[in-house]
């Protein structure tokens, strides 16, 4: 589904990505965990075309996307993305976030895309915001929007980055719980968190990553049970 | 004491003011229909010229700074003179009416493109990347996400531009104009009476007043909404 290809990014002189080489096939649920400035992130925003990589390909659904002639906004279509600070549309209602794309991006009629949004504000458990402004939700309840709101344009691979850091812990729970209904779901997702329960229960693969670099890459059950590499052994002493 | 009793004649008669209120009044909707007209269509352009501005379109970035330094930076009364007196010699007649809106809304463009550009780069980043990891282009997303939210903080400074924009208006009195500040102008001359300069006053004050308070309201507003 998705394989990046020797990745590297650069910042002005600092190289956040030095080589990324990952595939990610078919529903499964890649995991990244590494400690924080690793590159994590960075490296969610060049598959989302939000960064631009320095060198490398990768390529989704056989297309090369960092090519130039990509039009990325057909690439954006068919990759949902969520962030760690929601980013909710604020002047918008819950089901305005979830419509909004579908209606203006895939031309889906107005009150088709709305009871697809309802059904989706159900499946994340909000069936009873769906008339309320961002601002009066919690951040869970933030976040679950979001998920519904990428879900809408009918993604084929999800994107989390670090999706609960920004939550109160008794919210943490609510939000996870929608992620692994959608991996069961059998959706791809690459997911960035520091959930490691959540990583080894739901992600069927696993990279760590530091530096740029990945140093470990594996089954989710396998690297937490064995880890091999002294940083992500040292890394998992730290977080577990 | 004697010269209060002529104060009060020369600027407050009662009898003169009644007078020539027909007038002023009608001097004073010039005044509005002519800020208004050049208020909204400065809004076209300051808001065109603010989406050129924060994209950084490589030669129109460039134009665009130089435009509103231009304007922003020499009196209105001097651009007024030019489109007016000047433009005639390469060929381009423009009727005092429409060479005074035309510079009015050329000069609000100006201000209103730093007002927009600023209201535009407050909203947070993530805004835009949002809408564009959902498949939005760039225009869907400022059309749908970015300038609705703006609207809403650029609403205070705009209408403090718009008052501006209204008192401005007076300097149309030197290509012939019959606005307010003119007609008072005016009436003075036929009177032999300024009274009339403070009846416009009061009525300036009549058409500006709601707006500024207006403002007040909408930032004590935005400051308890937290935006
Ligand atoms: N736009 C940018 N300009 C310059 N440097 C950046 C930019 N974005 C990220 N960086 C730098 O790149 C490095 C990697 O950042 P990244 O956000 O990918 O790390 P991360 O693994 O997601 O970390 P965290 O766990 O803290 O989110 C950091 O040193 C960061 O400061
Ligand atoms: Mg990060």
């Amino acid at each position: 589904m998705i394989e990046i290809v020797n990745l590297h990014k650069k910042f002005g002189t600092l190289e956040v990505l030095c080589g990324i080489d990952l595939k990610v096939n078919k529903g499964e649920v890649m995991v990244i965990i590494g400690p924080s400035g690793s590159g994590k992130s960075t490296l969610l925003r060049c598959v989302n075309l939000l960064e631009k990589p320095t060198s490398g390909q990768i390529f989704f659904a056989g297309e090369d996307i960092t090519a130039r002639k990509v039009n990325k906004n057909l690439v954006r279509q068919r990759l949902g993305m969520v962030f760690q600070s929601f980013n909710l549309f604020p002047h918008m209602t819950a089901l305005g976030n979830v419509v909004i794309a579908p209606v203006q991006v895939l031309k889906m009629k107005k009150d088709e895309a709305e009871k697809k949004g309802i059904e989706l504000l159900k499946k994340v458990g909000l069936t009873d915001k769906i008339n309320v402004y961002p601002s009066q939700l919690s951040g869970g309840q933030k976040q679950r929007v979001a998920i519904a709101r990428a879900l809408a344009m009918n993604p084929e691979v999800m994107l989390f980055d670090e999706v609960t850091s920004a939550l109160d812990p008794e919210l943490v729970k609510e939000v996870l719980d929608v992620m692994k209904d959608l991996a069961k779901s059998g959706m791809t997702m690459l997911v960035v968190t520091h959930e490691m329960g959540f990583a080894r229960e739901v992600g069927s693969h696993l990279i760590f990553m530091d530096e740029g670099l990945i140093l470990e890459e594996g089954r989710a059950v396998d690297i937490f049970d064995n880890p091999r590499h002294v940083r992500t052994k040292a890394f998992l002493n730290a977080v577990l | 004491m004697q010269g209060l009793i002529d104060l009060v004649e020369k600027y407050f008669s009662i009898s003169v003011i009644k007078e020539v209120l027909p007038y002023l009044l009608k001097g004073a909707l010039f005044t509005v229909v002519f800020s208004a007209a050049s208020e909204i269509i400065g809004i076209v352009i300051g808001l065109a010229t603010s989406v050129v501005r924060v994209t950084r379109i490589k030669v129109l970035n460039q134009l665009a700074i130089v435009y509103v330094d231009l304007f922003r930076g020499t009196p209105l009364l001097m651009q007024i003179i030019f489109v007016y007196y000047a433009l005639p010699y390469i060929g381009i007649n423009l009727p005092a009416t429409v060479a005074g809106i035309a510079a009015l809304s050329i000069n609000s463009g100006a201000y209103v493109t730093e007002i927009f550009r600023a209201g535009i780069e407050s909203i947070d980043r993530g805004q835009m990347e949002a809408a564009r990891s959902l498949g939005m282009s760039y225009i869907k997303a400022m059309r749908y996400i970015i300038i609705p939210q703006t609207i809403k903080r650029v609403l205070p400074p705009l209408t403090n531009e718009f008052v501006a924009l209204i008192k401005d208006s007076s300097l149309l009195s030197v290509i012939a104009i019959s606005e307010l500040l003119r007609t008072a102008k005016e009436m003075m001359t036929w009177k032999l009476n300024p009274s009339s300069l403070t009846a416009a006053a009061i009525l300036y004050l009549v058409i500006t007043l709601p707006l500024t308070r207006y403002v007040s309201y909408m930032e004590e507003k935005l400051k308890r909404s937290g935006v």
